[in-house]
């Protein structure tokens, strides 16, 4: 019997010798990706049925290899931000294509693109380039939307946080009052719109939750200053998440849990989702840590990120004539201490956590990962290493100092099965 | 038969990454395209061992699957492959994944295939094909079982579907939630002839309580309720076994097999086997001394032999210059020629020197 001659190409990646985030487990096995494909493959049936082996075998010595991370809620960075809008929109959607690439590089393989309030004609505007942009499935062009993220402005007036006060509305007439502010287009079944956050206390929001959700948009609760009653009422409407919690919101009372309550256990309750910025400068350690531990499954660390978000510090200017000075990570609005998001990276974010929580890394990469991608229901397609998930990875190089800080380093990226991101690479990638 | 206690004699010592180590059957053996390596492996708890050392070797360089082919003992029926139960995925997780060896070149049986008759028929004839297994890798059940040749099978038997004893569904229901119902019953297995045929094999037994199944296959006689007992009809067997295993040994028996392994380490053999080429080679040779007729070895007892002409063709060269000169010198004629006689023989004068002996 004679051996077979060279194999053709089949496009896949082994990558070996990785210590794998699985569920709750860090596991080493190998994993098997093809780029043509784009998914993580049944190494184990693509050995036997096809008998093909991988084109190129990656050994990892030891990293951490997980999925790619999802931020539920960015602003925009690197000097883009998704709610300024230029008079020539070709230009935004060249800056849309770099922050993409730009993007990729920080270990976000995928977001939503978040707007905070503004008035319609920029949601008009601007939504029809922000709905997921994966169906291509091109690696090449960097991190995919996975549609957008609506903040306001269906939102309290005295929880606006930066939102500016004039463009905020109510909706007396239920879910034609969401249509007409952001487009009747944009909030169809398939439409770019993949999330609202919204004051469930404001006129008419209440009752559009329901609609709403019939047409996969998440309902979130944020900005507002509902009790614990109004907000468990939200959540059997249907709202499944909470915008960053603690912030923009009433604190926990004793005599009225507010928002965080309805995290308690509680029987009939299904317990929501929530985003937490640990920037370090939105929220005390301790806090995110009573966060983590009052729901580690709706735990979801988000950044909130500006488009200052990797830009050098000053000031800068924002959208409805308000301008925002940013010192390092801390961005406020001119003139106040009203913390105007932030300008931190999510492996920054999720660095922190670590630190603080001292949580096992599978339960940290979770909040990134298969967190938000359940929120978004999207289980078993994103924010996972099972097999038939979107290959969107990274390696991640994992340190702990000796003064108690740990640190997570993006090393490697891959989307769709091609790396398109190697820190060893000087200017490599994309 | 042989019993050794050292563990992976007949493996390769990732360390050492000696290519000419006469254990290492498979460098030994050299395979290559045209003349790969036919390998049958087992599954179990036993050979798992096995398995993490060839991928060790492996990862280390001192071993390569290239051209090596591979057949699997036996596999359930009806038992999905991607099960984690299934011996598809026992070899794929432990051996397969971690190895450069080529999916098209192994070879496990398919128990979900429609015609579970032919399926067997042709995993027989595809060993055939490639010449058959060199090496079988085998583990052993606590019932003396090998493969799924459950107790009460033939000796003789080949590649078929095989029900499993109760025993072996009790032992393997605690791999699927201890829940009966979900144990396969059936197998497809290679028949106890099947590993016989094989130009040697290596068992793996380990652990107290598969003592009793060695002593029966050791110190019994061969019977097919103890199926590896067979093992004493193969040419060259080898069981590699740990102190536990031999708790129901005699322990002459223990000290027998030490024994050899001590003679044959101290006089510098191996105890592996030789490569087939080299078995072929030697006995050429000797096939080829027995065939070639004696050379006779020239020592007359009664009288000069007479010669024979039809034998003077140069059968064996040795013959010609001795023997030609003492029956020359011989004759006592050659009194009459004293005169002629030169330190170098003339070619001329031989004529008449015949002519005269003669002529007396």
């Amino acid at each position: 019997m004679a051996i077979s001659p060279e194999r053709s190409r089949t496009g896949i990646t082994r990558l070996t010798g990785g210590r794998l985030v699985k569920g709750k487990e860090l596991v080493e096995e190998d994993l098997w990706v093809s780029s043509v494909t784009g998914k993580i493959l049944r190494s184990q049936e693509v050995f036997y049925e096809h008998q093909v082996t991988p084109d190129k075998t990656v050994d990892l010595k030891g990293k951490v290899l997980c999925p790619g991370f999802i931020d539920v809620q960015f602003n925009g960075a690197f000097g883009f931000d998704f709610s300024m809008l230029p008079e020539d929109v070709s230009l935004y959607q060249k800056g849309l294509k770099r922050l993409n690439r730009q993007l990729v590089k920080t270990g976000v393989t995928s977001y939503l693109p978040t707007l905070p309030s503004q008035k319609p004609e920029i949601y008009h505007r601007s939504l029809p380039y922000l709905g997921p942009s994966g169906a291509r499935r091109d690696p090449l062009e960097g991190s995919e939307s996975l549609g957008a993220h609506c903040e306001g402005p269906f939102i309290s007036p005295s929880k606006n946080g930066i939102h500016s006060r004039e463009v905020l509305r109510d909706a007396p007439n239920g879910f034609a009052d969401l249509e007409a502010c952001y487009g009747e287009q944009n909030m169809s079944t398939e439409g770019p719109v993949r999330m609202i956050t919204a004051a469930p206390e404001i006129d008419g929001v209440r009752t559009c939750i329901p609609e709403a959700v019939r047409r996969g948009i998440r309902f979130a609760i944020g900005h507002t200053e509902s009790n614990y009653e109004q907000a468990t009422d939200a959540i059997h409407q249907g709202a499944t998440m909470i915008t960053h919690l603690f912030n923009a919101m009433r604190p926990l009372h004793h005599r009225d849990p507010g928002i965080f309550g309805v995290l308690g256990k509680a029987e009939g309750n299904e317990r929501p989702y929530f985003g937490v910025i640990s920037d370090g400068i939105h929220l005390h350690p301790t806090t995110v840590k009573i966060a983590w531990n009052a729901h580690p499954d709706g735990f979801i660390l988000v950044t909130d990120a500006m488009y200052t978000a990797g830009q050098p510090d000053g000031v800068y200017d924002w959208t409805n004539g308000d301008r925002w000075v940013k010192k390092g990570s801390l961005l406020t609005r001119e003139g106040s201490d009203t913390i105007a998001g932030s300008s931190a990276t999510l492996i920054e974010c999720v660095s922190n956590f670590w630190t603080w929580s001292h949580a096992s890394i599978p339960e940290v990469v979770r909040a990134v990962t298969a967190a938000p991608a359940e929120m978004l229901g999207l289980r078993g397609v994103k924010g996972t290493l099972d097999a038939d998930a979107d290959a969107d990875l990274l390696v991640l190089d994992a340190r702990e100092s000796e003064d108690g800080t740990r640190s997570l380093k993006v090393e490697q990226v891959y989307k769709f099965g091609t790396l398109v991101y190697d820190d060893s690479d000087e200017g490599g990638g994309l | 038969m042989i019993l050794t206690t050292s563990p992976y004699a007949f493996l390769p010592h990732p360390p050492s990454l000696l290519t000419d180590n006469p254990q290492n059957r498979i460098n030994a053996f050299g395979p290559t395209p045209s003349k790969p390596f036919v390998l049958g492996l087992p599954t179990g708890s036993s050979p798992e061992g096995i398995y993490a050392h060839l991928v060790t070797a492996y990862k280390t360089h001192a071993i390569t699957f290239r051209n090596v082919v591979t057949f699997n003992m036996d596999e359930y029926v009806h038992l999905p492959r991607d099960h984690p139960e299934s011996y598809h995925s026992f070899m794929y997780t432990h051996f397969f994944q971690h190895v450069d060896v080529d999916p098209a070149h192994i070879h496990i049986l398919d128990g979900n295939a429609e015609d579970l008759e032919a399926e067997c028929l042709a995993y027989e004839e595809k060993i055939r094909r490639v010449g058959g297994i060199e090496l079988f890798l085998g583990g052993i059940g606590p019932d003396g079982h090998v493969a799924f040749n459950e107790p009460g099978s033939s000796l003789a038997s080949r590649t078929r579907v095989k029900t499993l004893a109760y025993e072996t569904i009790l032992a393997n229901s605690r791999f699927f939630g201890n829940d009966l119902t979900k144990v396969p019953k059936m197998a497809l297995t290679v028949g106890v002839g099947t590993v016989l045929d094989a130009r040697e094999v290596v068992v793996i037994i380990t652990g107290a309580h598969k003592a009793l199944a060695l002593q029966k296959c050791i110190e019994g006689g061969v019977n097919h309720m103890w199926t590896l007992s067979s093992l004493q009809m193969h040419p060259h067997a080898m069981i590699v076994v740990d102190e536990d295993a031999t708790l129901e040994l005699q322990v002459k028996t223990v000290k027998y097999f030490k024994s050899i392994e001590q003679v044959a380490a101290s006089e510098g053999l191996g105890q592996a086997l030789p490569s087939a080429e080299h078995v072929l080679q030697k006995r050429d040779s000797v096939l080829g001394k027995l065939d070639s007729p004696k050379s006779p070895t020239a020592k007359p007892f009664l009288a000069p032999l007479p010669p024979k002409p039809e034998l003077m063709r140069q059968v064996t060269p040795d013959l010609v210059p001795d023997s030609m000169h003492t029956r020359v010198e011989e004759p006592p004629a050659s009194r009459e020629l004293e005169g002629l006689e030169t330190k170098e023989l003339p070619l001329s004068s031989m004529h008449e020197r015949v002519d005269s002996a003669q002529a007396t």
